[in-house]
């Protein structure tokens, strides 16, 4: 392949951020569109069609990168090059645009216009791609912190709600103080690699054992991402701020966010610490386990289908913890699978969710979607797919995803978690299960909640893009899984530049 | 015949037309009006049977390699394909299936009123479910298809079942799945053993094979993840208590899927993967000792419960019970008579007790009560249906000359020589049958015509003769000339006992040694 640009050069630089850079100026423009015309909700809606177009173009962008990689990166540069990055950023931009076609119709319908939203969500895109792409702590933690001060906005995103209120202010607090953690071990892995460059760290952690200063680095470095995935101990703003949060946002924040903090966390451990995969097993082990029994566990006595899915959200969690868990690249190829699968699932589950509720669905019960399956069947089978999927049955992509995770844990020789992994799975199906049992065999409560409305147009072009993802990739999974062992073999190839190009 | 099927290249279509035209039957019932729904799922059912029946032909008695086999690829990367074959072992799962599946199809046509092309879709996605579990020979393929199959199950018994359908429906699925995914646990494991041993990743069920015996400590570990999926299925005791709510509670169809078909999945999976696969661990004295227990308790504990049951529908579900505690006692005993015993009581008992279900459910038809007490006396008003119902109730039982007593005289037969003790506590459980069985009839079909509501019920109609008719002379054709069965499953049954035989001399080995040192 011919050179097309240099990294090392500050105009290379700027190609290789290049998505990042389209959708900067692409978010600058809706912004100043909206400034222009703000008022109703055609301008809300317009100003959600550009972003949707905003994606579009990041998307073109980010392809075209990803096909015109120099061969030769250099080693340690800021920002990474490699296919982990192409498919993670990738696979943020897909559900980001999911959330804004679950959106447009949900806002108007709970009076919520404001182009703004919009605008936050891109920023928060933006920040997410820099997540993605950063091999550096400090590129890393400046991308946390955009997408992070975006989505606390966005969570309280519905002004007159005092849940949407509170949840706005826990997720602030919880995640300032998740980034004070972060900040510190960033500076004490600084003061114990004299870097803050991934591959420079992971070169100098590779010689010989870590330092104490390292390891309580690399500790809090754990805590801080642990608080953004809501692993358990540090999940406990999540249940209320996806439950107060509007419904897309939730959905938005289980999945996108989620899917950022897991791509940035597997390439710090698997890039600067790839050599000390014994010093992070341990603790990754025990969050994974906690996760899983805890999320699960509690999600069977939620009453409110939100906050059983957010609850579920912390359980998947888990699974995805299970993944980074053997320190292998089939690990990290299983994680991408997976995100895949929970990422298009959980956008579903949380649009039809909100179609299916309203004022901030916080009331929405078991008993309010009794017969769902007489009025709205195409809505039913939808919901049930993606519950299906959750709960990881064959004939779905969360069946693969799974199935995945636990071949990754079994070849490193250790199936323990596989099957803490499956126990936790066959108590999930304790919830999952009822929710088709009342759409399809209760029947419907009087008067019928809510069953006047069915899913927004753009909406059901989500939802429909997912289920049929989810069916299609759940029985023909190749290029996708070839497609994550790529990103993962990419993502093996730069660790081993830090411990081997010493 | 066999000269005209090889002329159509019947054997390289067959396996693959059985699995997917039940998928591609979905399309027109879910296109066309609900109406039709009934007629599509019999035309396609039907279909299957009539093309499945080829195989009888077609096989090799002679062989005991699989027949039929077709494979694609599928999760290359990984040893997954698309494999599908056929033995001695499966054909007659196999062609159990087609021929149920149209019987239940036809006896649904008057109890299914509301969501007809849900419920017929359901039917042929479950026929393919079951279908592929019978002729999966890739192990990643198998557990998709025992899994997928719970699916229209939980439907069948949660939207059209009885009164405590949810709480059924919900048990039957948590019970199932909870056993199986520590099974996929196992595959994975074994699957990565295949890898370290052979070099390449594989699923394919000869490579499991392969490699069983060379897996040291893991061995019980996966044994057990497979025999509890197994034994849940089964239902071996304690693991039975799903079985008497989720037959009792799905209609009259899914009862007869249930007990015919579904419940030989589990002893298919003995026959087929657990024990061939863990020879040494499953006739160890130690597991033997506590199969061979469980299944006597199965059956003495199946037949009594059965007597008391006021509900005739449990009765007959219990009775399930103590039938596949023989074919786990017959798989246990590991001899000829008792494999061949343990397979022909699976056939029979999908004969007879889909034939039970299907009675019952026409007098529920006609009564809307299954208490036997609310009978007595039908035989003067139906006498159509009682000598049926009389007929099928002695084939249950194993009266001579009915498909029943072959199976269990064979159980009892093979399993005597190794395992006297057991079989002499098994075989009360035929005298209780009889009991349970004889006492029930009396009090619906003889005693006094005192309940004014049963003096006017029709006998059958001609939809229901064909229902039932094709199941008794099932019955009686295997009870007087089961020569042809029993020669076509010959090389099957001592394919088992090879693959099983490693088992058999470590588990008499270790008993000769252990002997004297336990004198004192």
């Amino acid at each position: 392949m011919t050179m097309v640009f240099d990294p090392a050069t500050p105009a290379g630089q700027t190609v290789a951020l290049l998505p990042e850079v389209v959708l900067s100026v692409a978010t600058l423009a809706v912004l100043l569109v909206i400034s222009f015309r703000h008022d109703g909700p055609g301008a809300s809606r317009r100003a959600g069609w550009l972003s949707l177009a905003s994606l579009g173009l990041t998307a073109v962008a980010l392809l075209w990168l990803s096909f015109n990689v120099p061969e030769d990166t250099g080693i340690g540069q800021m920002i990474a090059l490699d296919g982990f990055r192409f498919v993670g950023s990738a696979l943020i931009l897909l559900v980001t645009a999911g959330s804004v076609l679950a959106s447009l119709g949900y806002l108007e319908r709970e009076q919520l216009v404001a182009p703004e939203y919009y605008v936050l969500m891109l920023l928060a895109t933006i920040g997410m791609l820099f997540m993605v792409n950063a091999q550096d702590l400090i590129v890393l933690f400046l991308g946390l912190e955009t997408m992070s001060v975006a989505v606390y906005v966005l969570a309280g995103y519905d002004r007159r709600s005092a849940f949407s209120a509170e949840a706005a202010l826990k997720y602030f607090l919880m995640g300032a103080f998740a980034s004070g953690f972060l900040l510190y071990g960033i500076a004490l892995v600084y003061g114990a690699a004299g870097s803050s460059n991934l591959v420079f760290a992971g070169a100098q952690f590779a010689q010989g054992s870590l330092s104490t200063m390292a390891r309580l680095g690399l500790g809090l470095l754990v805590i801080g991402f642990g608080f953004k995935v809501a692993a358990v101990p540090f999940q406990m703003w999540a249940p209320d701020v996806y439950d107060g949060a509007p419904t897309p946002v939730s959905g938005f924040m289980a999945t996108a966010v989620k899917t950022a903090a897991f791509v940035a966390l597997a390439r710090v451990l698997y890039t600067s610490f790839s050599g000390s995969v014994v010093e992070w097993q341990p603790v990754v082990f025990g969050l994974a386990v906690a996760t899983m029994v805890l999320g699960n566990l509690v999600a069977l006595v939620q009453k409110s289908l939100k906050r059983m899915l957010a609850y579920s959200s912390v359980a998947h969690a888990g699974y995805l913890l299970a993944a980074i868990w053997p320190g292998s690249a089939v690990g990290v190829s299983a994680m991408t699978f997976y995100l895949l699968g929970y990422g298009l699932t959980t956008i579903a589950a949380f649009a039809l969710l909100g179609a299916l509720g309203r004022g901030g669905e916080r009331e929405l019960t078991l008993a309010d979607v009794g017969g769902l399956a007489e009025t709205r069947p195409w809505m039913s089978f939808a919901f049930a797919v993606c519950l299906l999927s959750l709960l990881g049955f064959p004939g779905t992509i969360g069946f693969i995803g799974k199935w995945y995770i636990i071949s990754a844990i079994v070849a490193s020789g250790h199936p323990l978690l596989a099957v803490l992994l499956v126990i936790t799975s066959i108590v999930s199906a304790g919830y999952y299960m009822p929710v088709i049992m009342a759409m399809y065999m209760r029947p419907a409560r009087a008067p019928l909640a809510y069953h006047d409305r069915g899913l927004a147009g753009t909406a059901r072009v989500a939802v429909a893009f997912s289920v049929v993802l989810i069916l299609a990739l759940g029985v023909w999974p190749v290029q996708l899984l070839e497609l994550a062992d790529g990103a993962a073999a990419s993502l093996a190839q730069t660790a081993s530049q830090a411990t081997g190009g010493q | 015949m066999s000269d005209f099927l090889t002329s159509i290249g019947y054997g390289q279509w067959i396996l693959n037309t059985l699995i997917l035209l039940p998928l591609i039957g979905i399309l027109p019932i879910a296109l066309l009006p609900a109406a039709r729904a009934r007629q599509v799922a019999l035309a396609v059912t039907c279909l299957e049977l009539v093309l499945s029946l080829g195989l009888w032909w077609a096989f090799d008695p002679a062989t005991t390699a699989m027949q039929f086999s077709v494979t694609a690829p599928w999760l290359g990367a990984w040893g997954i394909s698309y494999t599908l074959g056929l033995d001695g072992l499966s054909l007659f799962m196999v062609l159990l299936t087609t021929l149920i599946m149209p019987l239940a199809v036809l006896s649904s046509f008057k109890y299914i009123e509301q969501r007809e092309r849900l419920y017929y879709g359901l039917l042929l996605a479950l026929l393919t479910g079951m279908l592929g579990v019978f002729l999966a020979l890739d192990m990643f393929l198998f557990y998709v298809m025992w899994e997928v199959m719970l699916i229209p199950m939980y439907f069948i018994i949660g939207i059209w079942g009885g009164k405590n359908r949810l709480y059924a429906a919900i048990k039957f699925f948590i019970y199932t799945m909870a056993g199986s995914l520590l099974m996929l646990v196992a595959i994975i494991v074994m699957m990565f053993q295949v890898w370290k041993h052979t070099g390449t990743p594989s699923f394919a069920y000869e490579q499991f094979l392969a490699v069983a015996p060379q897996l040291g400590g893991l061995a019980p570990w996966l044994f057990l993840a497979f025999a509890i999926a197994f034994a849940i299925k089964v239902p071996i005791f304690p693991f039975h208590t799903w079985l008497p709510d989720a037959h009792v509670e799905a209609p009259t169809a899914g009862s007869v899927i249930l007990a015919s078909i579904l419940l030989k999945m589990g002893t298919y999976g003995f026959l087929r993967f657990a024990v061939p696969f863990f020879p040494e661990v499953a006739l160890s004295p130690a597991v033997t000792s506590i199969v061979v227990a469980l299944a006597v308790i199965g059956i003495v504990y199946g037949a009594l419960v059965a007597m008391v049951q006021p509900d005739i529908k449990k009765l007959v579900a219990y009775s399930s019970v103590s039938h596949l505690g023989f074919v786990m006692l017959g798989i246990w005993a590991a001899t000829l008579q008792s494999v061949q015993g343990a397979l022909m009581i699976m056939i029979g008992h999908g004969l007879s007790t889909g034939a039970l279900f299907l009675l019952i459910g026409m007098l529920y038809e006609r009564r809307h009560t299954r208490q036997i007490a609310d009978f007595g006396g039908l035989a003067r008003v139906i006498p159509v249906f009682s000598l049926i119902l009389v007929v099928t109730s002695l084939a249950s039982i194993g009266l001579p000359g009915l498909n029943g007593f072959i199976g269990e005289f064979l159980v009892l037969v093979g399993s005597f020589g190794r395992y006297p003790w057991a079989t002499g506590i098994a075989a009360t459980g035929v005298i209780f049958a009889a009991a349970y069985m004889l006492w029930a009839l009396q009090r619906i079909l003889f005693n006094k015509l005192d309940k004014p509501e049963n003096e006017h019920l029709a006998d059958l109609t001609p939809r229901e003769l064909v229902v039932v008719l094709p199941l008794v002379a099932g019955m009686i054709w295997l009870g007087l000339y089961p020569r042809p069965v029993l020669d076509r499953m010959d090389a099957a049954a001592k394919n088992y006992l090879h693959l099983v035989q490693p088992g058999l001399e470590r588990g008499s080995a270790s008993t000769t040694a252990a002997a004297p040192e336990a004198r004192p």
